[in-house]
């Protein structure tokens, strides 16, 4: 049979089949942040002491609040802080981290065929270097710190396939919002998704990065992209070794559980109206007449709303899914010149990514146009700190979830891309940064 | 091992785990405390959990538990005394976070999904993997047989740990081919 990139890199890691169509996989690096990883360090201490399979094999960070808002928080990080230093375990403390999903392809931990998990659902975020990635429960995480292997039933696997080529207005955001919208919300549960065509080829690592983040919100296992010369080009600037990179490719005529193709030159910039990531419409587009009246009550819509008629509060760009140097260069390139007329938060994905912007000036744009440029945390994006929103407060977010609650108790969240977030952050509703220019061009100089 | 008593009826779809518990109260370091805020990420929810004490089988609609991977989520539904949870569907992570506390996961039809909310009383014979609803005849389940061992004792980390030998061997033949 032909294999799939996802069935090489499952097989090259069973180290046991067990019953059900499960087995023990091994699992070549365990990311540990501060919210999900005391539990588990505390279980494996309790039972087994200091005992872990290979300290080496771990990465850890402080991201969800950083720095800590409260004595709480600050008991979590100081949980993590101190078993690094006393396991000798890598530690990325504040001043040098980041969000987790942004830190590991950033300082070199990623490279193709690999098998990562981490207490956070966003983890396939790193499939977009040819790995299998996934996220997990506290539990299971301290297995896998313990005993390198998870327990897991063999997903099966999705080819998507997007043909042709992206809309220079469209980005990778507005695509994975599409194919989400496309399989379904659940539409990719029991799967790995595994991207592939020319107009995921085109993406830079950063949109693929963002491709593979959100597979979770269709409910897949995983997403991941096979690497490529772009992805060789990015891992020797951070890795500082040459990748073999050749042998992680699905066979020609791989076969599949099932094959998705998607016109990538009929995708268009699109945005939220509900409560879940599928929930979406075109930018130019309305509520749709047969919109879930539960999703629809909460957000206070109604059907046949023009999106673009939707005004908002707040406006955020930052979280796994959308903070990297890319994604800063986009909203900037929206907001030179121009002032937001709502509050507006801009969240780096790490340390690294608010240097490199900074050196390029992004910094003073923001700036100038009035939004708050902070620190990098997860913090905004599911509620947590620097940023929570008021019950009943509508906010454009480039994040990945707008549940109800997720941003704060009662808000309300529209997902979209950094531009159209920072475009809509300037005229104070939902709107496209061509929407922006042509205001700019209406007002006499 | 049996589990039967009065039921949490909130079959509705896609009720994420930020609903079951928002963010802002995961700022603990172990698993105590959390059913105090077990469902106030749905409006309704505090007075849906009041108006059914006692309840120890949650019946929820498809995709139970999708999104964040917070095993909060699990902690929380057992802290207001849920060992079971009835669903056509589970979102995978909150699905194994079940299994790893003893919470039961029961898939059932999602055409029985309304039987199952209007019951008074649900039995689940997790042994024999059989759901019943008042003294309706038992409806047969699966439970994923590589994790019956640690809904039933626990011992999930031990096992694990019994296995370390054959895991260096693997990783050893590994890196020599």
């Amino acid at each position: 049979m032909k294999k799939s990139l996802f069935d090489k890199i499952w097989e090259s890691h069973v180290v046991e089949e067990l019953p059900g169509g499960n087995a023990l996989i091994f699992v070549d690096l365990v990311v540990a942040h501060e919210i999900t990883s005391p539990q588990g360090i505390l279980a494996i201490e309790k039972n087994f002491g200091d005992q872990l399979y290979d300290p080496n094999k771990i990465v850890s960070l402080i991201d969800h609040v950083a720095p800590a808002k409260d004595t709480a928080t600050a008991i979590q990080a100081q949980t993590l802080r101190s078993w690094a230093k006393r396991q000798k375990i890598r530690f990325h403390d504040i001043g040098d981290n980041g969000i987790c999903h942004v830190i590991v392809p950033e300082k070199g931990y990623v490279t193709p065929g690999m098998v990562i998990c981490c207490g956070d659902s966003h983890t396939g975020t790193l499939g977009a270097f040819g790995t299998f990635a996934l996220g997990i429960g506290s539990t299971a995480q301290a297995g896998a710190m313990l005993a390198q292997v998870l327990i897991l039933q063999r997903p099966k696997v999705m080819k998507i396939e997007v043909t042709g080529e992206l809309a220079a207005d469209v980005t990778a955001k507005d695509l994975i919002l599409t194919i989400i919208k496309t399989i379904g919300f659940k539409g990719g549960t029991g799967y790995a998704l595994e991207y592939t065509g020319s107009a995921i080829r085109a993406l830079s690592m950063d949109g693929r990065m963002t491709v593979c983040n959100m597979a979770i919100e269709a409910g897949a296992t995983a997403g991941l992209i096979a690497p490529d010369e772009k992805t060789a080009a990015y891992l020797a600037e951070t890795t500082l070794k040459p990748t073999n990179w050749t042998a992680q490719q699905a066979d020609p005529d791989a076969e599949y559980d099932r094959v998705v193709t998607i016109d990538g030159s009929a995708v268009r910039p699109v945005v939220t109206w509900g409560t879940n990531p599928g929930e979406n419409a075109s930018i130019d587009g309305a509520v749709p007449a047969d919109a879930d009246p539960r999703s629809l009550e909460y957000m206070g819509l109604t059907p046949g709303t023009a999106m673009k008629s939707i005004e908002i509060d707040q406006a955020f760009i930052g979280s796994c899914t959308n903070s990297r140097i890319s994604d800063l260069r986009a909203a900037a390139d929206v907001l030179r010149g121009r002032k937001v007329s709502v509050p507006t938060i801009i969240t780096p994905g790490s340390v690294g990514v608010k240097r490199q912007a900074e050196r390029e000036g992004l910094h003073d744009v923001f700036q100038d146009a009035g939004a708050l440029w902070t620190h990098s945390s997860c913090g905004p994006c599911l509620g947590m700190s620097v940023g929570v929103i008021a019950p009943g407060t509508r906010v454009v977010s480039s994040t990945n979830r707008n549940f109800p609650g997720r941003m704060g108790d009662g808000g309300r969240v529209h997902l979209a891309s950094p531009q159209v977030v920072a475009a809509s952050a300037v005229l104070g509703r939902i709107a496209a940064p061509s929407d922006v220019a042509a205001l700019a061009e209406a007002v006499p100089a | 091992m049996i589990i039967s008593g009065p039921v949490l009826p909130i079959p509705r779809a896609n009720i994420d785990t930020d609903q079951i518990i928002p963010a802002k109260h995961l700022t603990t370091i172990d698993e105590s405390g959390m059913g105090e805020f077990a469902f106030t990420g749905m409006t309704d929810g505090p007075a849906l959990v009041a108006a059914h004490p006692g309840a120890v089988v949650w019946v929820a609609g498809e995709n139970v538990g999708c999104g964040s991977s917070r095993e909060h989520a699990v902690w929380a539904i057992q802290g207001i005394g849920i060992k079971a949870v009835i669903s056509p569907s589970f979102a995978r992570i909150f699905h194994e976070n079940c299994y790893m506390n003893g919470v039961v996961p029961v898939i059932v039809d999602a055409a029985l999904i309304p039987r199952f909310a209007a019951a008074k009383t649900i039995t689940i014979d997790v042994a024999n993997e059989t759901v019943q609803a008042d003294a309706d005849a038992p409806v047969p389940f699966e439970i994923d047989p590589a994790r019956k061992p640690f809904v039933l004792g626990g011992g999930f980390l031990k096992y694990l740990h019994s296995k370390i030998p054959e895991i260096r061997a693997w990783e050893a033949k590994r890196a020599a081919s």
